[in-house]
């Protein structure tokens, strides 16, 4: 069994463009993702506030004040448009970002006019920023009428408190910081590492078998006397090894870089983040990786025992990415919690323990029934595995 | 000694509507069975070569794969030296070595590491191993690309590496099935001097070939298998004089 595994390791490691999809892609994916993210992000904003924006005021002379000061601003264009134009089909033809509607009732006292209602016309679907600007102006006014109407109405700064907000509702969630985040990232982390694994495992399982009946060199190796059982376990074995090399290298490869990239910003709360997370937890979440990768290695290889050829095994792959999403995407439904049922469905029970484990509530008593279940599951496929090696018809088709 | 009574194989059909015209009026096609191999029985000696004949589809490669151990058979025995193949199969494989036509190498190993992955699963040792493997590069002349990567073997390098995986264990009998289809002249040539240096060492060889000038050349003896019956069995003399000497002629004859 050795034998097998380790010569088909060395075939492994050997093959440049596995190793890109196991190694380098990993590594590499997470600055990426991140560096792009943040740079777009960025690059965006600037844009948006920086824009000179165009715009039309319809009665300007009911606010002159804001009319001007708008007027008066580099950080905007006016456009005269006519009285019958349509505010919508002005905006998407691009003749103006925004159009401001003054309220004939507009005064600056507003204990005698009531509320007033500027109305803005903006297409609203992309990040533009245009409410944000135009309401920095017009909150400086609001405010200087808010404060004048009171001092009229004689309101000491208490009782201005209390009119603007009689009661305050104050919240203090019991959460600590690392529930609270942990079920975000925790939710997304199994996510990352059941397709990573997945996938990981893949290239060297559609090579292993399938690669070998393209190539010619299964039927010598049936031929030698070596039990087709050990064969199995030395390919299924070099499978899971692949699975588990490809997570654990993402994992570290996603600390790394995340440590990385939040130094200047917010390395303290990563830090601090990280350090709840107790070692027993990364090694538990680690243990039950094993037992998953081991139900995709026997499901992956049986499919590249079965298939003709190289491209028949990755066609029926493919679709099978699927399959490891959704017990994911059930864990991160609200109501789903690792309890009573849910703790026994494989899959969806590792997602929800993994989120458990980083969100610090981990009920250590259900991984009787997540490695249960997933273990059994793994070694019921891996038996099949080796039974569906045995038939001839799955060989020699 | 090998000697093969009765052998007999059945595959199911899976689906009957991808079967092939010609398949499907196969007398052998019965119910959700192709009986592939309905009765075959040869026999070669030591140091003997035996030539396996027959149309495409006959059962040729079913009958070599079975006696190769690959595929299980119906019924049937098979007889190597006294040993039960069908009782035993994994210590049958180290008495056999397989070569096909169609075989082929890791492309990411070595010459040198395809002949020792084999040789290891024969539970060879290091030294052994090494030595063999000096002596087969001696035999087929592999010295000059033996520690290059397999992936960019010319045909006849490939099929030079190959040979020398299916004997690196010293087998008690060799098995090709149509181990020159589909190579060049040159790498024909090798495997046929790779068959005259087995013959000369007494090892018996049995393989199936399209090629009756490969027939005439190397074989004692002939096996003709039509319909997964074997027609005729015995020395190439008496296959010859089945018409006038004509090889072809002779080959009809006995399919009839």
């Amino acid at each position: 069994m050795w034998l097998v595994f380790s010569k088909e390791i060395r075939e492994l490691l050997r093959d440049r463009k596995t190793l890109f999809f196991m190694i380098a892609l990993p590594i590499l994916i997470f600055p990426l993702i991140f560096g792009a993210m943040a740079y777009f992000t960025t690059q965006a904003f600037e844009k948006a506030e920086s824009k000179v924006l165009k715009y039309a005021v319809v009665n300007p002379q009911y606010a002159a004040e804001i009319s001007d000061e708008l007027a008066a601003s580099p950080q905007f264009e006016q456009i005269i448009i006519g009285d019958n134009d349509d505010y919508a089909q002005l905006i998407k033809n691009d003749r103006v970002d925004f159009v401001v509607v003054m309220p004939d009732n507009y005064s600056s006292n507003v204990l005698s006019s009531g509320q007033l209602e500027i109305t803005l016309y903006l297409n609203d679907a992309g990040l533009n920023l245009v409410y944000n600007r135009v309401n920095s102006i017009v909150q400086n006014y609001a405010t200087q009428y808010q404060t004048a109407a009171f001092t009229t109405l004689g309101v000491s700064s208490k009782q201005q408190q209390a009119l603007i907000k009689p009661i305050v509702l104050s919240q203090i969630s019991t959460a600590d910081q690392r529930e609270s985040w942990g079920e975000k990232i925790g939710g997304m982390l199994p996510y990352l590492l059941f397709i990573l694994c997945f996938q990981g495992a893949m290239f060297p399982a559609t090579d292993i078998a399938a690669g070998e009946k393209e190539r010619g060199t299964l039927e010598t190796l049936l031929i030698s006397p070596i039990d087709r059982t050990k064969i199995v376990l030395g390919k299924f074995l070099t499978i899971a090894c692949a699975g588990v090399t490809t997570a654990l290298i993402t994992v570290v490869s996603m600390a790394v870089w995340g440590i990385v990239l939040s130094r200047g910003f917010a390395m303290q709360f990563v830090a601090d983040f990280m350090s709840q997370i107790g070692i027993l937890d990364f090694v538990l979440m680690f243990l039950m990786l094993i037992p998953l990768v081991a139900i995709f290695a026997s499901i992956l290889l049986s499919i590249s025992i079965y298939a003709r050829s190289f491209k028949e095994a990755q066609s029926y792959m493919g679709p099978l990415v699927i399959f490891v999403v959704i017990p994911v995407m059930v864990a991160l439904l609200p109501g789903v919690e690792l309890k009573g049922g849910w703790a026994w469905v494989p899959l969806t029970n590792v997602a929800l323990a993994m989120k458990e484990l980083v969100k610090g509530t981990m009920d250590y008593f259900q991984l009787i029934a997540i490695f249960g279940s997933t273990a059994l599951i793994a070694v019921l496929l891996l038996g099949f595995c080796v039974y569906w090696f045995k038939q001839e018809k799955v060989l020699f088709r | 000694m090998i000697e093969i009574v009765g052998l007999a194989k059945k595959f199911s059909v899976e689906n009957p509507k991808k079967l092939s015209e010609q398949e499907r009026q196969d007398p052998r096609l019965k119910g959700r069975f192709f009986h592939s191999v309905v009765e075959v029985s040869f026999t070669c000696q030591q140091g003997e070569v035996l030539g396996l004949l027959g149309p495409n589809g006959a059962g040729k490669t079913t009958t070599l794969r079975m006696l190769s151990t690959a595929l299980k058979p119906d019924s049937g025995h098979i007889n190597i030296n006294g040993s039960d193949v069908l009782e035993n199969p994994v210590m049958a494989r180290k008495k056999i070595g397989f070569l096909s036509g169609s075989t082929g190498l890791y492309g990411r190993l070595s010459g040198r590491e395809n002949i020792e992955y084999f040789a290891k699963l024969h539970g060879m040792k290091k030294i052994q191993i090494a030595t063999r493997i000096e002596e087969l590069a001696d035999l087929l002349d592999m010295h000059t690309f033996l520690d290059r990567r397999s992936e960019n073997f010319s045909t006849g390098m490939k099929q030079k590496v190959a040979i020398a995986r299916a004997v690196v264990h010293k087998p008690e009998v060799v098995i090709l099935d149509e181990p020159t289809t589909g190579l060049d002249i040159m790498a024909t040539q090798t495997v046929l001097n790779f068959i005259r240096s087995l013959k000369e060492q007494g090892t018996p060889v049995i393989f199936s070939t399209h090629h009756l000038d490969e027939v005439r050349e190397l074989c004692d003896r002939v096996t003709v298998i039509d319909q997964g019956v074997s027609k005729f069995d015995g020395p190439l003399s008496q296959f010859t004089q089945l018409a006038d000497g004509s090889l072809h002629d002779a080959f009809l004859a006995s399919i009839k």
